[in-house]
Formats: structure tokens, C-alpha cells, sequence
């Protein structure tokens, strides 16, 4: 096989993992969207408000999921 | 979240308004993985007044009663910004209409359907509606025979 075979073929293997896990993503329980909304929210507000746009992190109490 | 839906559940029951049903990304996320947003957008129907006015005033009043401050065009209710909109056309009507009841952990709440979510982003038609329509497309159960009513009603079935 030609070495650009096989990378070809690593990296259609990289995208079906990646929307294999989006599909996993999708199907978790609506209270850990939430939670994961807060903590992306978190990772992108200061990146968004060094270029000058203001936004709010949502401030509320989530029962933590099971396990942590 | 949680008691953020609460708030809008006693806003039913004290007759404010008639029926509400969650939209936009937040809506969508039932039904897709977990995209960035920062407001939660809450599509509402209001009680007619005597006059037959149609206004959100006695919805933010409410609200302000019960402690909830404006921040530009939400209303911070339990740490969360809320976006009232009021159902302004016909897809928006049906939609309301046809939401689903769920539950948020114990709480009951209404999200529109994932059909009536496309339709609209479809509608609405932002690059950012657009990336909607494409992952509901890919990760919603949709019913395909209802979505192709829904499209066809609101002239949409060409986008």
C-alpha cells in the first residue's frame, strides 16, 4: 500500500471516531449539555472579551453527574 | 437551569403568559451535542389584553416583581440570561403549539420540536442557523414525513 493510502485511510478513521463521539455527545442527558455549556462558556469568555465583546457565564447550581 | 424553568412555569400558572417553549440552541441541544451559546431563548404566547394589545411590558414586569433585572435585550433569571420572544409569525405559532413536554431533572418544561427547530433556523437563515439546520440534519431523530408538512407550510421546502 502507498504511504498516502495509508494516511488517507488514518485520517477517514480520525473523522469517523470524531463524529462517532459527536453522535455519543448527543444522546447525554440534557442536565450534562448544560454543564458542558458552562464549562465551554467558561474556557471561551475570556478569549471573547480580550476582542471586546461582553458576555455573561451562566452562574448556576448543577447537581454534579454521577461519578464526580 | 433548573430554577430558571421553575420561574417560567409559575409565569403559566399566574396567567403572564399562555404557554412557553424553549428555542434557539438550547432547544436544539436536546436533540444534538452541546454547542456554545449564551442565552437561552424562550419563545412565548402571550395573553391578549382588553385592548387586544399584544406586549411583553406585564412580562417584564413580572419578572421585575419577582426580583429579575433587564441586562440589554435578556432577563437574568436564576443566573441565566433569558431572550423572551414572542411567537411573531405563523411557523412560530404552529411550533409553540406542537412543543414537546420534557423534563428537565424534576421540573417539566416545553422545547420545540427538532422539525420546527430546523424549519425555523431554515427561516431564519444565519450562518450560525445554517450550522444548525446541518447538525440537526445529522443528530435529531427527525421525522421526516412531519418535517416535509412543516417545510412545505411555511414555504420553506425550496431552502
Amino acid at each position: 500500500m502507498k504511504p498516502m493510502e495509508t494516511l488517507n485511510r488514518e485520517i477517514a478513521g480520525l473523522f469517523a471516531a470524531k463524529e462517532a463521539r459527536r453522535r455519543k455527545l448527543a444522546k447525554l442527558p440534557f442536565p450534562e449539555k448544560v454543564r458542558a455549556v458552562v464549562r465551554l462558556q467558561r474556557m471561551v469568555a475570556p478569549v471573547l472579551r480580550a476582542r471586546g465583546r461582553q458576555v455573561r457565564v451562566w452562574t448556576i447550581e448543577e447537581s454534579a453527574p454521577p461519578g464526580e | 437551569m433548573e430554577k430558571t424553568l421553575q420561574v417560567l412555569n409559575d409565569l403559566v400558572r399566574a396567567g403572564v403568559v399562555s404557554r412557553y417553549a424553549i428555542g434557539g440552541a438550547m432547544g436544539a441541544m436536546f436533540y444534538i451535542e452541546p454547542v456554545l451559546t449564551f442565552d437561552l431563548d424562550v419563545f412565548v404566547v402571550l395573553p391578549q389584553t382588553h385592548g387586544g394589545l399584544l406586549t411583553l411590558e406585564p412580562l417584564y414586569e413580572a419578572l421585575r416583581a419577582r426580583g429579575y433585572r433587564e441586562e440589554d435585550e435578556c432577563v437574568n433569571i436564576e443566573g441565566v440570561p433569558v431572550q423572551v420572544l414572542p411567537a411573531y409569525n405563523a411557523l412560530l405559532e404552529e411550533a409553540l403549539a406542537e412543543a414537546r413536554e420534557m423534563r428537565y431533572e424534576a421540573t417539566p418544561t416545553r422545547v420545540l420540536r427538532p422539525e420546527h427547530l430546523l424549519a425555523i433556523a431554515l427561516q431564519t437563515g444565519r450562518d450560525k442557523d445554517r450550522e444548525r439546520v446541518r447538525l440537526l440534519r445529522e443528530q435529531a431523530r427527525l421525522d421526516q414525513k412531519y418535517l416535509k408538512g412543516v417545510l412545505s407550510r411555511h414555504r420553506l421546502d425550496d431552502k
